[in-house]
C-alpha cells in the first residue's frame, strides 16, 4: 500500500521495497563479471549439436546441451532448470526447422538472456548450413494440423546425415570465431579436423550398409530421411503417417499390405518412438526390426556423434541380414 | 488535492516506458502481414448434468470459454502478449435465477515484458496473471479438472487469477538449484479485493525447483500478498493470503509421449484484518498418463471458511461475501488428448458441505481445442 496517509498501510510499502532490495542485491549477483571464467559459455539444444561444438570449440568454450541423447527433441518438458543453463550462456545452438518449437521459445524468453534472443551474435540456427536445396521435404500447398505435427520448413532431422554434422561444424566454428576473435585461427581448425575425422568414418559406414541386402524401409517417424538420402536407402512407408499423432490401425493395416507388396523391408524407429506398433509392422511384414538411436548419446555404445552412426549403420545390417528374402 | 498513490505509481512507469505505438510501414500501402502477431484461439465446450439441480442453469451444453491470444515482439526492448477472454455471464450457485444471459468479455491478461534488462532481471508490466500457487495463474484451458478447486474458487477466483500493474522477477543466483523471487505490486481488482479502495494490492512468491533424476522434478514455492478486502468495501480492511505448494512430477524421459505422472498439493491460509473464524483450504491432485493418448486425474479439496454455521455475515446483506461453510470436494476424470491441440474430458464431481450437509453430484464433459500459433505452457 503506497498510501502513507494510512499507517496501517505503511507495512506491506516496506515490505515491497525491503524484497526489492533483495531483487537488486541478488541481480547484482548475475550482472557482476567472472573474471575466471574466460571461456566461451555455449548451450546447445541438441546432444548431437553439443558433442560438435566441443569438437569445435575445444579448450576455449564449455558446452551444456539440453535435450538428452534418450529423449525425444520434439518434446522435450521446458524445465525451468533448463532455463538456468541458458541465463550465462555466450553462444545458443540449436537446431532450427522448427524442430525445437515446442520448448526452445519458452526457455528463451524465461532465460531472460539478451545475447541469445533471435538475431543477436549469441543465436545460431544451425539449419542455416544447409544451404540451397539442402532441406528435405519441405511441403508443398497447403498446411494445417491436419497433417499432424508438420514442420512448415521441412524436415528437421539434418543432423542424421554426417555431410550436414560437418556443413555444422563449420558453421559453429564461424560463429565461434565472430564471438571469440583470439581464438578464431584454433576454431576453424578445429572445424576441418572434425570434418577429416567424419569423412574417413563415413567410408567404412557407407561400405558396410552397401552390402546391406534390404534396401527398402518403413519407418516409424519421418526422421531417417537423411540417412536414407545418404546411404541411398528407400523408405517405402511410414508408420507414423501424421508426425506426432497415435496412428490409426487402418493406417498400419494398408502399411502391412504395402510392405508385402514391397517384399522384405527393414522397419526403422528410435528409441523413443512407440515401439510396439513397429514391432507389428515388423512381424506382419515378415521383416526385422531396427532399434536405433536417433540421437548421440540415446544409447550407451552411441557415445559420440562417429559412434552415432557406427551403431545406426551396425544396427541397419544387421537386420538386414536377419529378414528372410523374397521366397526363402 | 493529493494524487492517488495508485495513479503515481503508474505515471512513474509509463514515464519509463519507449513509445510503443509506432505505425509499421514496411509496405507502400502500409498492409504488410509480416509482423502480425502470433494469433491463437483456445476454445472449451461444456455438457453438465447436476443430480440436485437437474432443471437450473448449472445443467445443459455451452460454451465455458473462448480465449483469444495475441504475442509478439513490439521492439528490441518488449514483447507483448493479449489474452481476451470470453466466458458466461457470471452465475452464484444457489441464486434463483443467472445475473445476466449470454457471454462476457475481459481481458484476462495484456503485458508487455521487458527483453533487456541487466543480471536477467525481468520486468512485467500491464494486466497478468499473479503468480500464487499453481493454479490460480492458470487459464482455464489448462485446469487439470474443469473447474477451480473450491479453496482457489472460494479466497482467489474461478478463472484465472490476474491484476493490472508491474512484476519484477529475478532468478537466486546463489543457491545450487533453480529459485527465482517474483515481486508485484497492482491495483486490486481482482476478486478478493476492494476494487473502490486506492491502495495497491502487493506480494510476492519464491519458487524452488529441483531436479530429482532425468525424469522426476520437485517444486516447492510460497506465495504471499496482502491487499484491502473485498467482504468491507470503503472501509480499508486487508487481507493477508498466505500459500504453499508442492509439485512433483515424473515424465519418461525414454519414451515420447510414455508414462507420466503429477502430483500437487496447494494450500492457502487467508488471514482476514476483520473477520471470524480462521479460514483455510487446500486441495491435492494426481494426473497419470497410462497410455499415449490417456490420462487419469483423481482430486480432492476442501475450502473452510472456519466459521462452524453457514449464514450471512452480519451487516453485509448486499454483498458476495465469499466462503460460507466447510466444503469438500472430490473428483476423478478421464482424459483423452490425441494431440497437444485437442482433449476430450469425462469428469464426475462430488460437492459437499460439512456444515449444512448439503451435497451435489455432478457429470461433465468438456471438449478443450486450441487453433493457431499458441505459444508453448510452462513446466
Amino acid at each position: 500500500m503506497l498510501n502513507m496517509d494510512n499507517n496501517s498501510a505503511g507495512r506491506p510499502a516496506a515490505v515491497l521495497v525491503f524484497v526489492s532490495a533483495i531483487l537488486m542485491v541478488l541481480g547484482l549477483g548475475l550482472v557482476m563479471p567472472n573474471r575466471a571464467q574466460a571461456k566461451v559459455k555455449v548451450v546447445a539444444t541438441l546432444a548431437d549439436l553439443g558433442w560438435i561444438a566441443e569438437q569445435v570449440g575445444g579448450d576455449d568454450v564449455e558446452v551444456e546441451y539440453l535435450c538428452k541423447g534418450s529423449r525425444d527433441p520434439h518434446v522435450l518438458p521446458a524445465k525451468p532448470s533448463l532455463a538456468r543453463k541458458m541465463k550465462k550462456a555466450d553462444l545458443l545452438i540449436y537446431n532450427g526447422l522448427e524442430l525445437e518449437i515446442g520448448w526452445l521459445p519458452l526457455l528463451v524468453n524465461a532465460a531472460r538472456n539478451p545475447r541469445i534472443r533471435p538475431g543477436q551474435q549469441g543465436e545460431l540456427d544451425c539449419s542455416r548450413a544447409l544451404g540451397e536445396g539442402g532441406i528435405l521435404e519441405v511441403p508443398m500447398g497447403e498446411v494445417d494440423r491436419a497433417q499432424g505435427d508438420i514442420h512448415p520448413l521441412g524436415n528437421p532431422h539434418f543432423l542424421l546425415d554426417p555431410r550436414n554434422g560437418i556443413a555444422v561444424g563449420h558453421l559453429i566454428a564461424e560463429r565461434l570465431a565472430i564471438l571469440d576473435p583470439e581464438a578464431a585461427d584454433r576454431y576453424l581448425q578445429r572445424a576441418d579436423l572434425m570434418a577429416d575425422r567424419i569423412q574417413e568414418r563415413m567410408k567404412d559406414w557407407e561400405a558396410m550398409v552397401d552390402g546391406m541386402a534390404i534396401r527398402k524401409l518403413i519407418v516409424y517417424h519421418q526422421q531417417w530421411e537423411y540417412l536414407a538420402h545418404w546411404l541411398e536407402l528407400e523408405i517405402v512407408g511410414v508408420i507414423e503417417n501424421r508426425p506426432g499423432i497415435s496412428p490409426a490401425p487402418r493406417h498400419v493395416e494398408s502399411l502391412v499390405e504395402l510392405g508385402r507388396r514391397q517384399g522384405p523391408v527393414v522397419v526403422v524407429a528410435a528409441t523413443w518412438d512407440h515401439i510396439d506398433a513397429a514391432a507389428r509392422v515388423a512381424e506382419k511384414t515378415g521383416s526385422s526390426l531396427a532399434v536405433l538411436p536417433g540421437s548421440t548419446f540415446a544409447l550407451e555404445e552411441a557415445s559420440g556423434y562417429l559412434e552415432l552412426f557406427e551403431v545406426i549403420c551396425e544396427k541397419l545390417e544387421s537386420a538386414s541380414a536377419e529378414t528372410p528374402k523374397a521366397g526363402s | 488535492m493529493p494524487i492517488p498513490a495508485r495513479t503515481l505509481f503508474f505515471l512513474m512507469i509509463l514515464s519509463g516506458l519507449p513509445v510503443l505505438a509506432c505505425a509499421q510501414s514496411s509496405t507502400l500501402t502500409g498492409a504488410s502481414r509480416s509482423m502480425n502477431p502470433a494469433i491463437s484461439v483456445n476454445g472449451l465446450i461444456r455438457g453438465q448434468a447436476s443430480r440436485d439441480n437437474p432443471t437450473g442453469d448449472l445443467n445443459g451444453f455451452k460454451i465455458d470459454g473462448v480465449e483469444i491470444q495475441f504475442t509478439s515482439m513490439v521492439d528490441p526492448f518488449w514483447r507483448a502478449n493479449f489474452n481476451i477472454g470470453m466466458h458466461p455471464a457470471h452465475t452464484h450457485e444457489g441464486e434463483e435465477e443467472a445475473h445476466a444471459e449470454g457471454m462476457v468479455v475481459h481481458v484476462e491478461e495484456g503485458y508487455i515484458d521487458g527483453q533487456a534488462l541487466p543480471g536477467g532481471l525481468g520486468l512485467r508490466v500491464g494486466k497478468f496473471a499473479l503468480p500464487f500457487g499453481k493454479h490460480a495463474p492458470l487459464h482455464m484451458h489448462q485446469f487439470p479438472f474443469a473447474d477451480a478447486p473450491l479453496v482457489i474458487a472460494s479466497f482467489l477466483s474461478d478463472h484465472v487469477f490476474s491484476d493490472t500493474g508491474a512484476m519484477g522477477t529475478v532468478t537466486v543466483p546463489v543457491v545450487p538449484w533453480y529459485a527465482d523471487v517474483r515481486v508485484y505490486g497492482v491495483t486490486g481488482e481482482a476478486a478478493p479485493f476492494d476494487a473502490h479502495n486506492k491502495n495497491l494490492v502487493g506480494g510476492g512468491r519464491l519458487t524452488n525447483f529441483w531436479d530429482l533424476t532425468d525424469d522426476a522434478t520437485l517444486e516447492l514455492s510460497g506465495s504471499y500478498l496482502h491487499g484491502p478486502d473485498a467482504r468491507h468495501p470503503g472501509e480499508n480492511k486487508n487481507v493477508d493470503m498466505y500459500g504453499a505448494d508442492l509439485t512433483w512430477k515424473w515424465i519418461s524421459s525414454t519414451r515420447t509421449r510414455g508414462p507420466a505422472m503429477n502430483l500437487t498439493v496447494e494450500a492457502l491460509w487467508p488471514d482476514y484484518e476483520e473477520g471470524e473464524g480462521d479460514p483455510w483450504g487446500w486441495y491435492g491432485l494426481a494426473q497419470y498418463r497410462f497410455h499415449r493418448n490417456w490420462w487419469l486425474g483423481l482430486g480432492l479439496g476442501q475450502a473452510d471458511s472456519g466459521l462452524n454455521h453457514h449464514e450471512e455475515l452480519p451487516g453485509h446483506e448486499d454483498h458476495d461475501h465469499g466462503l460460507e461453510g466447510d466444503l469438500r470436494e472430490y473428483k476423478v476424470n478421464l482424459t483423452f488428448a490425441p494431440s497437444e491441440f485437442s482433449a476430450l474430458r469425462a469428469e464426475m464431481v462430488y460437492y459437499q458441505d460439512k456444515v449444512t450437509m448439503e451435497d451435489d453430484l455432478r457429470f461433465i464433459v468438456q471438449a478443450n481445442f486450441t487453433i493457431g500459433s499458441h505459444p508453448a505452457h510452462l513446466y
